[in-house]
């Protein structure tokens, strides 16, 4: 038990690894949100079990192409601009790595002395700080062997992160809605085939929330399932 | 199409070159983002969409809008609506989705810092195999044991939100977005009832 406790520390070790975490963490939100949208749909009784066949493959697919495309991206991003962070990290000369190594440990010691932006906010104990000096400078108050190898692995930790951001904000502000928009224009249409009658006009065919009035917006869990609030459905994402 | 996968590439190593530039002489910065959690990337991430959002959607409805010739500006009225959904779920969603996140956060690096010093323990051996020591080590030990509960704080905030985006965010979110359009809708009927005074007082 302990060695297989270990081996799986060793392999899901979080330490070098924020770029990571952020976007597994991130990717894991998406999938319970979508998860929990698409049981939704399968279990509200207003449902009929027509409409629940293709709904709840909607559902799955949009969530599905949603994550995988926002990982994929992510995880290029994060890669590309770790090995351009190593790639500098390396190319600094031994004077260069040092002074720099030194500016980011005295930046840091210094927040945590004086907390952020010297506010005094989340500063750390008098022996954090003690503990601190004595790691990362020299008495000259040059970086240590430490401090330095600390820096050629914070860099292209923190250049990971980066990317977790950008995959992040753009796939949440751009690769979102277009999937979602594109999913309900295919449900639509599913359900135009479906219902000749269905009076919605065919130049709105995937954004109309507008029929929901506002005023019963917030609401819309309790009416029916049926397309004439699915877009209002898929637009109620569960936010994670 | 060599000349454009040519160009293409080049383009690409220009922006990777200036990447790496800045990353290399914003040295702090970076080190200091490699200390981020998910609760940054939730700010980020929803501070973003709260901004770019209800501007796709506005745009979406602008160009359905001019596309379809449409008089009665049902669309454009509607993309509003969600706008304001939206930017109300972004902002909702950042509030709680913060203060659940750091409560996790918070608490899981404080159960691996206290388990992760215990000598012999098959916790402490998981967590903190080097045994560094939490006095004469303090700093490392410390660096160590908050990548922990940042990773473990970041998924236990992931199963926590589960229930609290049901019981929490939809009514807070609801709350939000009452109150945007309440706001959103007073300021265009305020100025028509001036109108509406004015052109009175002048017919009189």
């Amino acid at each position: 038990m302990a060695f297989n406790l270990a081996s799986l520390a060793e392999k899901f070790n979080p330490e070098g690894k924020a770029g990571k975490v952020l976007l597994v963490l991130n990717a894991a939100g998406m999938l319970f949100a979508a998860a929990s949208n698409t049981f939704a749909a399968a279990a509200d009784k207003n449902t009929s079990a027509e409409d629940k066949k293709f709904l709840v493959p909607a559902g799955i697919f949009t969530g599905v192409v949603n994550i995988a495309l926002y990982y994929k991206m992510t995880q290029k991003i994060i890669d590309r601009l770790k090995d351009v962070a190593n790639k500098q990290v390396q190319n600094l000369s031994n004077e260069e790595l040092l002074q720099k190594a030194t500016q980011v440990a005295k930046a840091k010691i210094n927040k945590a002395e004086k907390g952020i932006f010297n506010t005094g906010l989340f500063k750390k104990s008098a022996d954090m700080v003690q503990s601190m000096k004595d790691t990362l400078l020299t008495k000259e108050g040059i970086a240590t062997p430490f401090a330095i190898e600390e820096f050629s692995k914070k860099i292209p930790e923190g250049a990971s992160v980066m990317g977790a951001f950008i995959g992040a904000v753009i796939g949440c502000s751009i690769i979102t809605p277009i999937v979602r928009d594109i999913s309900a224009y295919f449900v639509q249409r599913k359900m135009e085939k479906r219902n000749p009658d269905f009076k919605e006009l065919p130049h709105k065919p995937y954004f109309d929330p507008a029929h929901i009035e506002s005023r019963r917006y917030g609401n819309i869990r309790r009416q029916p399932l049926s397309m004439k609030n699915y877009m209002a459905f898929t637009n109620n994402k569960l936010k994670v | 199409m060599k000349i454009n996968s040519v160009q293409q590439q080049n383009f690409k190593g220009k922006i990777l070159d200036n990447a790496g530039k800045f990353i290399i002489n914003h040295p702090v910065e970076t080190a200091a983002l490699a200390g981020s959690s998910v609760i940054a990337q939730k700010i980020v991430m929803s501070g973003s969409e709260a901004v770019i959002g209800p501007v796709i959607d506005l745009g979406i409805g602008q160009a359905i809008t001019k596309a379809t010739k449409e008089k009665d500006g049902r669309t454009k009225q509607s993309s509003k609506i969600q706008a304001i959904r939206t930017f109300s779920q972004s902002v909702g969603g950042t509030i709680v989705g913060v203060v659940i996140r750091a409560i996790c956060i918070g608490a899981m690096t404080f159960g691996c810092m206290k388990a992760g010093s215990k000598a012999g323990e098959a916790l402490a051996n998981v967590l903190n195999p080097e045994k560094l020591s939490d006095t004469a080590q303090k700093y490392q030990y410390a660096e160590k044991m908050s990548a922990w509960g940042k990773a473990l704080g970041g998924g236990l905030a992931t199963m926590v939100m589960m229930v609290t985006n049901f019981i929490v965010d939809a009514p807070f979110i609801n709350y939000i977005n009452k109150s945007v359009t309440n706001i959103c809708s007073k300021k265009p009927n305020a100025q028509t009832n001036q109108n509406k005074e004015n052109n009175a007082k002048e017919a009189k």
